[in-house]
């Protein structure tokens, strides 16, 4: 086992670890504004998997070409040493999908409060209509 | 000696154990303000770890969006709520 | 009865916790041992490679995309109806937010003295004053150069929310209403962008009246459809298409929601009161 692959197993038990504590925070935190901020956490881990599936070890650089007459020996050494750009479109429509939804959240949870009078879930469960 | 990857890999593992704590602190907080805080604190290792791997995109998108419009949201929200949680 | 359900439901909360921790370790070690092969590897697929080569290929006219930033040529070209679709979705969630806190009756908060506030304090104002200036100017920078930089629509849109939203913080809300940043302006501005959206992306269709085949969302002749394309730019002044128009657009629509959703927030909770109260 070289230092390198310690190295990415710990990472891998990092991001389990914050999503344990993303899930707690989600099932067992009373309040519904502490809930959202444990969303978008276990939001932010789940884009990061998706990022580790296209890096590449080694010699590796970003997609972008830096001139804008290529010759043919530059591309290929571009399509062999830069990073895969898939994963990361991706990751960008994600971004803005969960910040939509978070707003949306946050203002229902605003009409929650002029409605009921707290926040706090366990008591909203018991109000009638 | 170290080489250039090795170096990549340990700046990664420090940001995410650093994301780690401050998500930690964000979950166990009591007073909501000081949760939103940390929570920003986050979202810049985050950003950090997207830079080390090679992301760019991803890097302006997110902390125009993780700390500007989420904190943003949150705090004017708590304002017309309340603002500690009764554990 | 009520001690007896709650330790029930502690416990049964105990064991799906250790369930959904024991099953999320063994399937990362099943990723890490290399399972599925998606540990970091020496090689991309076969599909990335595709686009990398082919993105800004000026041998093979056929296949490119003429953008020498990839990832960009994904969102809007190769990959261009999750974009639509995600620009939906983004459209709707700002309506919803806006309908849920209504203000029945008061189409535009003029600022009727509960809302003229004294600010902060002066070396934070004249500070601002610089910051509000350079974030307007990288932002036009990000969102015009989006197809030669890393940046594109959406980046530069939240970056130009951020000016307004601390221009709202550091001065009162006049400031922001006698430079004319109000809802009334900005809805036009957001509608605008993503009706300009809708009609670059639909500017093929038009032409496939008369006979021609195309597909929709079409940036440069393809070996199926050689009859049409954007023209990807002249000189030094790189257009890559129809990404350029895009870019703008979409820096126009994402911008303007955003302020919308922070001049609605900051309204204060006293005058929902008093206006819902009546009713």
């Amino acid at each position: 086992m070289t230092l390198s692959q310690i190295l990415w197993i710990y990472m891998y038990l990092t991001l389990i670890g914050l999503i344990a504590v993303s899930v707690y925070g989600i099932v067992r935190r009373p309040n519904l504004l502490k809930k959202i901020i444990a969303l978008s956490i276990f939001g932010d881990t789940a884009n990061t998997f998706i990022i580790f599936i296209g890096f590449r070890r080694g010699a590796a650089t970003v997609p972008i070409l830096p001139t804008l007459n290529p010759t043919l020996e530059q591309l290929i050494a571009f399509k062999n040493t830069a990073v895969d750009p898939l994963p990361q479109c991706l990751v960008l429509t994600a971004i803005v999908i969960n910040m939509s939804v978070t707003a949306f959240l946050t203002a229902l949870a605003i009409q929650l409060y002029r409605l009921y009078g707290t926040l706090d879930v366990r008591e909203a469960v018991k109000l009638k209509w | 000696m170290i080489e250039q990857p090795l170096v990549i890999e340990l700046l990664l593992a420090f940001s995410f154990t650093l994301a780690l704590i401050f998500a930690y602190l964000a979950v166990m907080e009591r007073d909501l303000i000081r949760a939103v805080v940390f929570a920003a604190g986050q979202s810049i290792a985050f950003a950090y770890a997207y830079y080390l791997l090679f992301a760019p995109d991803i890097v302006l998108a997110y902390i125009a969006v993780g700390v500007g419009i989420y904190s943003m949201i949150l705090i004017f929200a708590i304002s017309k709520t309340e603002r500690y949680e009764k554990v | 009865m009520k001690a007896k359900t709650l330790e029930e439901e502690k416990t049964h909360e105990v064991i799906i916790g250790a369930g959904i921790a024991i099953l999320l370790i063994l399937t990362v070690f099943a990723i890490i041992l290399g399972v599925t092969g998606y540990t970091p590897s020496e090689n991309i697929r076969p599909l990335a490679q595709f686009y990398l080569y082919y993105a800004m290929n000026t041998f093979k006219k056929e296949l490119w995309a003429a953008t020498p930033e990839a990832v960009n040529s994904m969102v809007w070209d190769y990959r261009g109806y999750d974009t639509l679709f995600e620009t939906s979705v983004f459209f709707l969630a700002v309506i919803g937010a806006v309908s849920v806190l209504r203000l029945p009756g008061v189409k535009d908060v003029v600022s009727k003295g509960i809302l003229s506030g004294r600010g902060l304090s002066l070396i934070v104002k004249v500070i601002t004053k610089f910051i509000v200036a350079f974030i307007l100017i990288v932002a036009i920078s990000i969102a015009i150069h989006g197809n030669l930089t890393p940046g594109g629509g959406f980046q530069a849109g939240a970056a130009v929310s951020i000016a307004s939203l601390i221009g709202l913080a550091a001065f009162s809300r006049i400031f922001l209403e006698e430079r004319h940043v109000t809802t009334k302006l900005m809805l036009p501005i957001r509608v605008l962008g993503v009706v300009g959206i809708g009609l670059v992306a639909l500017v093929p269709a038009f032409i496939a009246l008369s006979g021609i085949l195309v597909f929709a969302m079409q940036n440069q002749p393809k070996v199926w459809a050689p009859n049409f394309g954007f023209p990807p730019g002249f000189g030094d002044f790189w257009l890559s298409g129809n990404q350029f128009y895009y870019n703008f657009f979409e820096f126009l629509a994402v911008g303007a929601g955003f302020t919308v959703i922070y001049l609605m927030y900051s309204i204060p909770e006293y005058f929902y009161k008093e206006v819902l109260g009546k009713k």
